[in-house]
């Protein structure tokens, strides 16, 4: 589960990946009510819709803005930095991902469509989901026929048992989700495609290619998400003899990647641009999800934020791909002016925003001293901080956010009527606590981007009922693999309250939970997403459940269960639903917020006046 | 005159030498002591030690620091190949190593910034120094009149504005109240001269004011002082026109000052201004060391500051060079 | 950006000036007064100056006493003031980014803390700081000098060669390296105070060699003179001369320096909380206010202003009072 997808480390709002879905099957929505629960919380309805929508506010979140077949034109997209990586296996930004779409087909991927159809993974390459057998431990694909690479050599299954094998290989393809190799590595301890001792680098046990169609992949134990991890674009074919050329393959693969999508590189200046231009080799009878509709996609990269925001809404750059909103400039513009305003969305990024409360550390080692934090923070400040509610997100107050299949909304610690925090309560667990008059502590965040504000608005807050947290900043380049990643400088520094953001990988409940509630994978040597470092039977249970079931009603009850635990436990401290305000230019057509990303899926965009 | 430059020329290698030693040893060491490590840095997310170790390899990080040093220094002489770990590849001279986060050769990186400083680096210059001293010899030509008056106090306030303010206000009322100008972004020269200027304007007289103002208080109290010696009453009594007693002997002294300032100013300049790119978003050197700072981009960092400290030391030449030619003094000692 | 004083040498010929009139109460205390007594006089004179110089003292008291008066302005510099911040856009609401009554320079965007709170504290670090860069070069730029000019030969040789060293650094780039590579605790300090000790020792530390070439400059001068060499004859040490002939002679320039060298660390402290490596947040800082106003400056040009003007009346009025100092020490560079 990515949490830092930030691109520029100064941006800060973080990209995410994945998962959508209901908010329609669960709880609290009759058509979208506002109205405020006994929770003092209006409930949040996720991105939802299908269907096509009118140009609106928002309604890009609610159906397909635009939709039409018209072909031709040229996309637009601008960007501040470059992606961290065109190589399938080392990109990890959730709009890189998205980007991906348009050359990396994997076995299995998102609908192309609004709202919860658009968070299931339908097969790609694959003729059907995966055929489980053996308890759940074997898993087998077919593939379909007629897909080819974009120099028109047949796609096989041992190409994507080649493209898995790469992940392998962290000393010179890093970077990228580690899922193939944690899970499929069963302590042969493969060293990647380049050091492999097979004739044909084909030398991981764990994954058969019995024939060219077929590609069987052994677990050690049952894995129900199988499906999702073949979504991701580590899972995407590579064909061996250009990546192990030394001229185009290993770390210079991002710069020739070879394409099985409608679109492939026509030329790419790091940190400059990019330009794709129609894959001839793609064939729209083997592609459910992809359409070829523009004849040309470009990326220019490196702008100046501000800069970028000016021609977004003058409309020389079609969308910002980065898609972490647009700055408080450009917000004020387009919220004053109602013609900007129409063309503008803010959908649910799929991250919750919260802070985690370490309970290692001395004094958040009891309970109700956390309590007390939780009631204590001014909700409304936070909001604020983050940029609003449009353009920070809503009021959180669960773990899960309302993307999330098995979302609940509820509210263990009513933070007042006005949300901005019941201190008389706050009072009651201090003294329950044994520190009536409140106590020490430190707040970590990144120095840059809205942690510090955030940090600031809950030190204020907490200081109302006598708990002086002093705020510590840290450079955020290595705040989640180090700072906060590894309980031990935690505990040394006496990191008690934590700003985090966190997104799944992909829209179930164990991509969201595993990595931030599970007791057994708290990572001592650095990367440790566990911040609370949390170690509670019942959600360890839960988590197993998820993996093992195939009932979605019963992976539903198991995130209630973890997210009930972990907020009774007052683990964490969410505070936002993050929104990003996004803006599309008026021109483009099937324009749409895929569950998959919280964000547009771009690969099926088009332009309705052919430029 | 020829032992002169040389012995300046060894003077400025040592020089160079000196401040790429402390600034490798000060960039090498500061991570480490705030805890970061480079092959992390590389490594985005991944926390295996196995991997990490092979990046610190490629990186050549497992080497003694000094044996960093020197293999980074070589690559200034002579082409360097990186043949550590799994990739081999040839680095061509001059050689300003690999940047940690993104692989790109440094090189090309500030090969690429480079147009955008030095865009900045003449344009500015330019209108500072016709600017500033121009307004200085017309108020110590005339001196406690109105204009002199006026014009130092307003350099004295000038002198006394952050520059990143006075662009923020420039851009605030150009740009967005009045609409002269389009946002600013970069346009190279050869592209299209003509808007490579028009968004440069702002930059140039945010840059501009605060060193005009500056040169037109030197300028005046420098003339005003030499106006003031013996040889210029001779040069009056010997019955010279005002014009040539200025312009000729008076200017003189005047030009040794100005010409060392400048010179010093300018090579500080070529190594990018970092608040003015930082305001107005210029992909200038500046900005690329600023941001590979933020980053712990140690390759990055290093190449930005031994060009930052080349020009400062090669401006210093050129101004004891100057300065010997227009003061026959210095020639001789 | 120092100007150059006047040569300290030409101040030993004014000894003419205010002399007393025959028959007054002063003329019957005639003595020798010295040249810094001279000076003050000149500068009293100096309406400007001196018009200056009070608002130096304001702001220098002001920030003594920034604790004491910060909490007591519209709430203090942290609390926050969220009715008056719009929620969609972040901004203050009401005109000229809110100032009212109770606000009376307005509050900042997001939080709606009192900016003249926030105004008072920042100008505790910028004048601490500056000050303490300045102590610091002064000292440092002394010894320097007075080793290279004093004693010459390989010591001059060795101090020439540092200052081209530590002239040749790019300094805002070295020290953004180096205050953003330090871990948030060292040496006892907490994050604040580690910050504002590096910037004291980065600021101060780099301009000794500007102040050290002026010290060598007099050095150099003043040790060719008669009075020295009649020390010498004397039978004084080479201590004692130093400590006794020359370094009073240094006292015109180095104030000169001074004065002229706060406001340049001024704008030094300003530039490095600019980039955020400065005054950490959520202190407040002048630099770091003006780095937080242009995100929003084209809807809340008030917060832009405030701070922005705040260090410039600051700096220019250490400038005119810089200016007049040089004057009075220097009549010849005439105003």
């Amino acid at each position: 589960m990515s949490n830092r997808r930030s691109k520029a480390a100064f941006a800060a709002t973080s990209v995410v990946l994945a998962i959508a879905v209901a908010a329609c099957g669960s709880s609290s929505s009759k058509g979208g009510s506002t109205a405020p629960t006994s929770s003092g919380v209006a409930p949040t309805t996720a991105n939802g819709g299908t269907g096509n929508v009118a140009a609106a506010f928002n309604a890009g979140t609610k159906g397909v803005v635009n939709a039409s077949t018209k072909t031709g034109g040229t996309l637009n997209y601008l960007a501040t930095a470059d992606f961290d990586s065109l190589d399938p296996a080392r990109t990890y930004y959730a709009y890189s991902i998205d980007f991906q779409r348009y050359f990396s087909r994997t076995l299995m991927a998102y609908d192309a469509k609004p709202g919860v159809a658009g968070t299931k993974a339908v097969p790609d390459l694959a003729t059907g989901p995966g055929q489980v057998s053996n308890g759940g431990k074997t898993i087998t694909y077919t593939l379909k026929d007629g897909i080819k690479f974009q120099d028109g050599t047949p796609i096989t299954s041992k190409d994507v048992k080649y493209g898995i094998e790469r992940d392998f290989a962290q000393d010179v393809l890093p970077g990228g989700p580690t899922y193939n190799m944690d899970m499929l590595d069963e302590g042969q301890k493969y060293p990647g495609p380049y050091k492999d001792k097979d004739p044909n680098h084909l030398g991981l046990k764990s994954v058969q290619t019995p024939d060219d169609k077929t590609i069987v992949f052994n677990l050690a134990s049952p894995y129900s998400d199988w499906d999702y991890i073949m979504t991701l674009p580590t899972a995407a074919p590579v064909e061996a003899k250009v990546d192990l050329d030394p001229a185009t393959g290993g770390a210079k693969y991002a710069s020739h990647v070879v394409s099985s999508g409608p679109y492939m590189i026509q030329s790419y200046q790091p940190n400059k641009s990019l330009v794709l231009v129609k894959n001839p080799n793609w064939d729209q009878s083997t592609d459910t999800i992809r359409h070829q509709l523009v004849d040309k996609v470009t990326v220019t990269m490196g702008l100046d934020s501000d800069d970028m925001d000016k021609r977004l809404l003058s409309g020389q750059g079609d969308i910002e791909i980065e898609s972490t909103g647009v700055q408080s400039t450009a917000q004020t513009s387009i919220l004053r002016d109602p013609k900007l305003k129409a063309n503008a969305d803010a959908p649910l990024t799929g991250f919750t925003r919260f802070f985690a409360l370490n309970q290692n550390v001395p004094e958040l080692s009891n309970v109700d001293c956390r309590k007390a934090i939780e009631y204590a923070a001014n909700k409304v400040d936070l909001q604020t901080a983050r940029g609003g509610p449009i353009g920070g997100g809503d009021i959180a107050t669960t773990v899960a956010p309302p993307t999330l299949p098995g979302y609940q909304s509820f509210n263990d610690y009513p933070s007042g009527a006005d949300n901005t925090g019941d201190l008389a309560q706050a009072k009651a667990e201090l003294a329950k606590c044994g520190q009536p008059n409140g106590f020490h502590t430190n707040i970590a965040t990144t120095n840059k981007g809205k942690g510090p504000k955030v940090a600031t608005a809950l030190q204020a807050a907490l200081a109302r009922v006598g708990i002086k947290a002093d705020i510590q900043q840290f450079d955020s380049s290595n705040y989640y693999s180090t700072t906060i990643g590894t309980p031990s400088n935690v505990k040394s520094k006496d990191l008690g309250i934590q700003v985090v953001g966190w997104g799944a990988d992909f829209p179930t409940g164990y991509g969201y939970f595993s990595a931030i509630a599970d007791g057994r994978k708290i990572l001592q040597a650095g990367g440790n997403s566990n911040w609370a470092e949390v170690n509670d039977p019942a959600i360890n249970a839960a988590l197993d459940d998820m993996t093992q079931t195939t009932d979605q009603s019963k992976k539903d009850a198991d995130v209630q269960t973890i997210d009930k635990a972990l907020m009774a436990g007052a683990y964490y401290l969410p505070f936002t639903y993050d929104k990003a305000l996004t803006y599309r230019n008026p021109r483009l057509t099937n324009v749409y917020v895929t569950g998959a990303a919280g964000m547009y899926d771009f690969v099926s965009i088009g332009t309705d006046d052919g430029k | 005159m020829i032992t002169f430059l040389i012995r300046r020329v060894i003077q400025a290698v040592t020089v160079l030498l000196a401040v790429s030693l402390i600034t490798f040893g000060v960039f090498f060491l500061v991570p480490k002591m705030s805890g970061s490590d480079p092959a992390a840095l590389f490594a985005g997310k991944l926390t295996n030690p196995e991997a990490l170790n092979g990046i610190r390899i490629k990186l050549g990080l497992n080497h003694p620091i000094l044996q960093q040093y020197w293999d980074y220094i070589g690559g200034f002489f002579h082409a360097r190949h990186f043949d550590d770990g799994p990739d081999k590849t040839l680095c061509n001279w001059p050689c300003f190593g690999y940047s940690f986060k993104t692989d790109l050769p440094v090189s090309h990186l500030i090969a690429d910034r480079f147009p955008v400083t030095l865009s900045l680096a003449i344009g500015a210059p330019i209108i500072w120094l016709t600017v500033g001293v121009t307004v200085g010899r017309i108020s110590a030509l005339r001196p406690r009149s109105l204009s002199d008056r006026v014009s130092m106090t307003l350099a004295l306030a000038a002198v006394s504005l952050p520059v990143y303010f006075t662009a923020a206000v420039l851009r605030l009322f150009v740009v967005y109240n009045w609409h002269w100008l389009d946002d600013i972004t970069y346009v190279g020269f050869t592209h299209n001269p003509w808007l490579w200027a028009k968004n440069l304007i702002l930059p140039w007289i945010s840059l501009a004011t605060l060193y005009a103002a500056s040169y037109a208080r030197f300028t005046r109290a420098s003339m005003l002082e030499v106006l003031g010696e013996d040889y210029i009453r001779t040069a009056r009594a010997k019955g010279l026109p005002e014009r040539t007693v200025i312009n000729r002997h008076a200017m003189r002294p005047v030009a040794t000052l100005i010409v060392t300032l400048f010179g010093m100013d300018v090579g500080a300049l070529m190594g990018g201004a970092i608040l003015t790119e930082s305001v107005f978003g210029l992909p200038g050197l500046g900005k690329l060391g600023y941001d590979a700072i933020a980053q712990h981009d140690l390759t990055i960092i290093m190449g930005v500051t031994i060009l930052a400290t080349f020009f400062i030391v090669v401006a210093n030449i050129v101004v004891d060079m100057l300065y010997a030619v227009i003061d026959p003094r210095v020639r001789i000692s | 950006m120092t100007t150059l004083p006047g040569d300290a040498s030409a101040l030993h010929e004014d000894f003419g000036e205010g002399a007393p009139e025959p028959g007054t109460p002063a003329a019957k205390a005639i003595e020798g007064r010295s040249l810094t007594q001279i000076a003050w006089t000149r500068l009293k004179r100096d309406k400007v100056a001196m018009t200056a110089g009070g608002i130096v003292l304001f702001m220098s008291l002001l920030g003594l006493c920034a604790s004491f008066i910060a909490p007591h302005l519209g709430g203090g510099i942290s609390l926050p003031h969220s009715t008056l911040i719009d929620g969609d856009t972040t901004l203050p609401t009401g005109t000229a980014g809110g100032m009212s009554s109770q606000h009376w320079l307005g509050v900042d965007p997001t939080f709606g803390r009192d900016l003249a709170a926030r105004i008072v504290k920042g100008a505790q670090w910028s004048l601490l700081i500056s000050f303490g860069a300045t102590f610091l070069t002064v000292v440092l730029g002394m010894c320097a000098g007075l080793l290279a000019g004093y004693f010459g030969g390989w010591v001059d040789g060795l101090v020439n060669w540092l200052m081209a060293v530590f002239l040749a650094f790019p300094v805002l780039l070295f020290g953004i390296a180096l205050v953003s590579g330090m871990p948030t605790h060292a040496f006892g300090l907490n994050y604040l105070w580690l910050h504002v000790v590096l910037l004291i020792l980065i600021i101060g530390g780099f301009g000794w060699a500007y102040f050290g070439r002026i010290v060598r400059g007099q050095v150099l001068t003043l040790r060719e003179k008669e009075f020295v060499d009649a020390s010498r004859s004397l039978g004084s040490g080479e201590l004692r001369i130093v400590f006794r002939e020359i370094l009073p002679n240094l006292v015109a320039p180095t104030l000169v320096f001074i004065s002229l060298q706060i406001p340049t660390n001024i704008l030094a402290e300003a530039a490095f909380s600019f980039l955020g490596v400065g005054i950490p947040l959520p202190e407040p800082s002048w630099g770091g206010m003006l780095n937080d106003a242009l995100n929003t400056y084209q809807y809340d040009p008030a917060y832009l202003f405030i701070p922005g003007l705040a260090i410039f009346v600051t700096v220019l009025a250490f400038n005119l009072f810089g200016d007049g100092v040089r004057d009075a020490f220097d009549p010849k560079a005439g105003r």
